[in-house]
This record gives C-alpha cells, structure tokens and sequence, in this order.
C-alpha cells in the first residue's frame, strides 16, 4: 500500500507536484501515466524519501519511506538503471545493498539467477547493455523480496523477451499480493499489465481509475449492403447511428448481438459487426489534453 | 550502524578508484626508495669536507605529504563518484538515513586512510633506514623507530583528516573537480601565500594550516615545510579536529536538507 496525500513538490518556482493524492492499492498492478515533467518520477522520489516535499507526504506501508528500517526489505525500487558504478560487478553491486539490509548473500545469488544474469555475475557492470542493467535494477528491487514495488520505466531497453519478461512477472507479483506501482510512456504495454491506472498532467491527479473503464467499449462497427435500411432499423430499436465516411455505421446504445437479431428479423445481410473500444493511447490523450486546459 | 559501516566498507573495496589510489601510494613510497638511494649515492661520491652540504628532505615527511593528498583524493572519490553516476540515489534508497550514510562513509575513509599512512611512513622509513644505513645525511633521521612513532602516528592522522576534508568537500560540493580543486588549494596554494605575507601573520596562520599540524602534534616543529610550529600537541590536536569538524557538519546538514 502506497499512500500519497496532498503532496506538493517545487523546484524554484516551478510547481513539480501540486496536491496530488492517490493510493496504490496491494493485488494489482497500478501503471503510473503522465506526459514528460507531469510529476511522475518527482513523486516516485517522494515516496522514496530522496526528495523532500513542499507539504504533504507519502507513505509506504503505513510509515514514510525514511523511518523505515532495513527499507529494501518493504519496498524494491527501479528508478534508474544507469545509476550503477561501472566499476562493480553484479555481485559486488547487489552484495553491498544485501548487507546493508541485512540480506542474506544466497539472496543475491538468487535474485541475480531470476533476472537472467548469472553468466555475468562477475562481469563489471560497465560493459553491460541498457537492457541488461534493467535487469541488474530489478535484481535490486527484488533483493529484499519487498511487499511494495515501484518502478520507474523499467521496460525501457528490453527486447520483446524482456518486455515479456517483466510483464508476466510485475502480473505474478501484483497477484502474489504485492503492491506495484509502475510507470511507463509504452502505452500498449501499460495497456496488457496494468489493472489500474493512475494519470497525473502537470504535477495534478487527472484519473485514477481501473483500465476496463479506460478502455471500455465504445461503439459497434457494422457494414451491409443495406445500409440505409439496417440504419432506419437500428434507430427505431433504440439506437444512435452514425454513418462513417468510409462506408459503414457506427452504432452505439446496442450491442452486437441485438444488432444481429434485429438485421435477421429484417432479413438484411451484415459484412461485417465489431465492436470497438477506446485504446488505452486514445483515451490517455484525450484526459492529458482535457488535463492541460484546466 | 553496523550495517551502514559494512555496506560503505564493502562499496570502497570494490571501487576501482581505490586499488587505483592505493597503487599511487605505492609508486609513492618507491620513489621515496629511488631518493634515499639517489641521496645515498650523492653521498659516496662527494668528498669527506662536503658531505655535510648535502641535505634531503625527511622521506617519511615527504611520503605523508604526497600521501595525504592521494588519500584526500580517495575520500573526495568515495562521495563524488556517486553523485558522478546518479548512484547517490540508489544509496540513499538502500540506507534512508543520510547522516548515517556520511558517518558510515567518513569511518570507513578514516580507517583505511590512517592504516595505509602508517604504512606508507613506515615502508619509506624502513626504506631509508636500509637504503641510507649510517650515513649521516642532513635531514634523515637515524633515530630509532620507538623515538620516531609518535611523529609517525601524527603523520597517519593528518593523512586521515586530509581523506576526510575531502570526503566532506565532495558531499559539499557534489563535484569532484570543485573538491579536489579545493583540497590542493588547501594542500599546496594557501601554504605558499601564508609563507608570503608579512611576519608574524605567516606564521600564525602557517600553524593552523592542516599540513603543518603532525609535526606540532608531534611535538617536533615543522623544520622543513613551510608551516609555522606555534601550537602545543594539544592544540594541534584540536585545529586538526576542526579542520574535520567544521566541513563535516556543514556536510551532514547540506545532505539532510538537498534532495538526493
């Protein structure tokens, strides 16, 4: 459980975050939206306790980030991957953070074979891929095996394993119990391994809102050759139709079963019937420009 | 703590730079070998009468002082390198607790900067002692090692708070060009002006200087260096506390108050 309350960030005169409450709630994957300088990573720095808010606060677990004793083993973070010493290897880079949170050295080991990085474990840190410090980055976040997790962008650098990779396993952890909180600017991505989103614009809440609401269906696409009379049909049963410039309708207030009956009952012949919803993209830019003109 | 001491203690050792600084003190303490063998030398070759003309520098005093500014630069090293790479925010998420951090970090600095003077001094004294023998140069010292100690010790604690002046510089200023800048003005440029200015100011500031607080720690003055030898071993003691006291604080309440 993450818990961000009234919290308020500047930088100068430059208002980072301003009032923004929210709650990441344990068993589900929140992802974490918002275009570039909306706050994201500012609040994600927050709530680790490396940057100190204006007023407000963040809570982990009930406490804030910097009361917390042996932190890594409450909550795992990702916020950059390039932030390593080059000179280190995995095991060296992992083994200090173990012990400082008293971790046991069989963890490190573990948590370096889960990410795949066993081959390199004693390889220095600075030869390696972007993607392959991601990796090292979530080895960290899982050292303290954590209840809580926030990530920051850590799809970024993966080839399409790798993207695989962490979805199903940000999808087991969520569903282990885990809170996790992640963010990301790939939007089909998002769109697979969030059950909830959290969407901020210029440092505000703008939703906070599960994805099948976000991407509920929209309308129903229907073709015939008939057009005109399945349109006349469609609305003395109820519905809205629009004709699309492309040829085709777009139906809305009947789904397509209702739709299929009544084309039977008139004996017209359909080409085609899809229902359509809102893309995560779509709808996200649609909140982020309504966002930007409040 | 203890923990904050062992993670900091592990990330030093494994630090590229600090095998690197380490083997700059070894090439230290050799050309302090290839001196004493030079002076050595010199001195064969000179005839009886002029012998007493030929005068070199304290090796182990010349060692410290080129050691103290290596190991400062492995102090400055222990917090810029982490502000360098961002890594700075991966430690502070790992150990929340900041003026743990810089405690955890100036303990470990202190240790390994005290133990590796000592050892630096003592090498180049055995050097010296093996290389020279008994001949008489001026400047070396043929007291036994017992006489000599305290010297040595004081030696190995200046070094020690040069290693933490600029571990306190680097958590200042988070650069470490702006630290190690810093460090040799301390070292090396302020020691030259203070020399200049008018009696008995030279001297008066000339004591307070960190270079010139070992041998007033040890009692035995500054003969050969540019400082002045005003203050009592305690006082010494004391300045040389300051010198680490004062940066450390402004430290530990910049730490506490920046965002990482």
């Amino acid at each position: 459980m993450i818990e961000v309350r009234e919290l308020t960030k500047r930088f100068g005169r430059t208002v980072a975050v301003d009032g923004l409450t929210f709650h990441v709630k344990p068993g589900r994957v929140t992802g974490f939206l918002g275009p570039n300088g909306a706050g994201k990573s500012t609040t994600m720095r927050v709530i680790l306790g490396l940057d100190r808010p204006a007023s407000g606060e963040a809570l982990v677990s009930g406490r804030r980030y910097d009361r917390l004793r042996h932190p890594m083993r409450k909550v795992g973070a990702l916020l950059d991957a390039g932030a390593v010493q080059g000179g280190r290897t995995p095991l060296g880079h992992l083994g200090w953070m173990a012990r400082a949170n008293r971790i046991g050295r069989d963890r490190v080991v573990s948590v370096i074979e889960q990410v795949g990085l066993a081959g390199v474990a004693r390889k220095r840190i600075a030869g390696f891929s972007l993607g392959m410090r991601q990796r090292l980055g979530i080895a960290a976040a899982l050292l303290g095996d954590p209840a809580v997790l926030l990530l920051d962008e850590p799809v970024n650098g993966l080839d399409p394993d790798g993207v695989r990779w962490i979805r199903e396993l940000l999808r087991g952890l969520a569903a282990e119990g885990r809170t996790v909180l992640l963010s990301s600017h790939l939007m089909s991505e998002m769109e697979l391994t969030a059950d909830h989103l959290v969407v901020i614009g210029r440092g505000r809440l703008i939703a906070d809102t599960p994805m099948r609401e976000l991407t509920a269906v929209r309308d129903v696409f229907v073709r015939s050759s008939r057009a005109g009379d399945l349109a006349a049909a469609l609305s003395a049963a109820g519905g809205t139709v629009t004709a699309e410039d492309g040829g085709g309708l777009s139906v809305r207030g009947l789904d397509q079963a209702e739709i299929g009956d009544l084309a039977a009952r008139h004996a017209i012949p359909l080409h085609e019937v899809t229902p359509r919803g809102a893309s995560l993209e779509e709808t996200y830019m649609r909140l982020t420009a309504e966002g930007a003109d409040r | 703590m203890i923990d904050a001491l062992a993670a900091e203690w592990l990330k030093l050792r494994t630090l590229r730079s600090t095998s690197l600084v380490l083997g700059v003190v070894g090439v230290v303490v050799a050309l302090m070998a290839l001196l004493a063998w030079y002076a050595a030398h010199l001195w064969d070759g000179l005839p009886p009468g002029q012998r007493d003309r030929l005068e070199v520098s304290s090796l182990p005093e010349l060692a410290n002082w080129l050691a103290s500014l290596c190991l400062a630069v492995l102090g400055v090293l222990a917090f810029s390198g982490e502000y360098g790479t961002g890594m700075i925010r991966t430690t502070f998420t790992v150990l929340p607790s900041r003026g743990r951090v810089l405690a955890a970090k100036a303990g470990v600095v202190a240790v390994v900067a005290f133990c590796t003077g000592l050892a630096a001094v003592l090498a180049t004294y055995a050097a010296g002692r093996l290389i020279i023998g008994d001949r008489p140069i001026r400047g070396q010292s043929a007291e036994a090692l017992s006489r000599q100690m305290p010297l040595f010790l004081a030696l190995s604690l200046s070094i020690a708070m040069f290693a933490l002046l600029g571990l306190c510089l680097a958590a200042i200023t988070r650069s470490a060009v702006a630290a190690v800048a810093t460090l040799v003005a301390v070292w090396y440029v302020v020691p030259i002006i203070v020399n200049n200015i008018p009696a008995p100011w030279n001297e008066r500031i000339g004591s307070i200087l960190p270079g010139a607080l070992a041998g007033q720690l040890a009692g035995t003055g500054n003969p050969q260096s540019l400082g002045g030898a005003l203050l009592s071993p305690l006082a010494a003691l004391a300045v040389m506390a300051a010198w680490v006291a004062v940066p450390y604080a402004v430290a530990a309440v910049l730490l506490a108050r920046r965002d990482a």
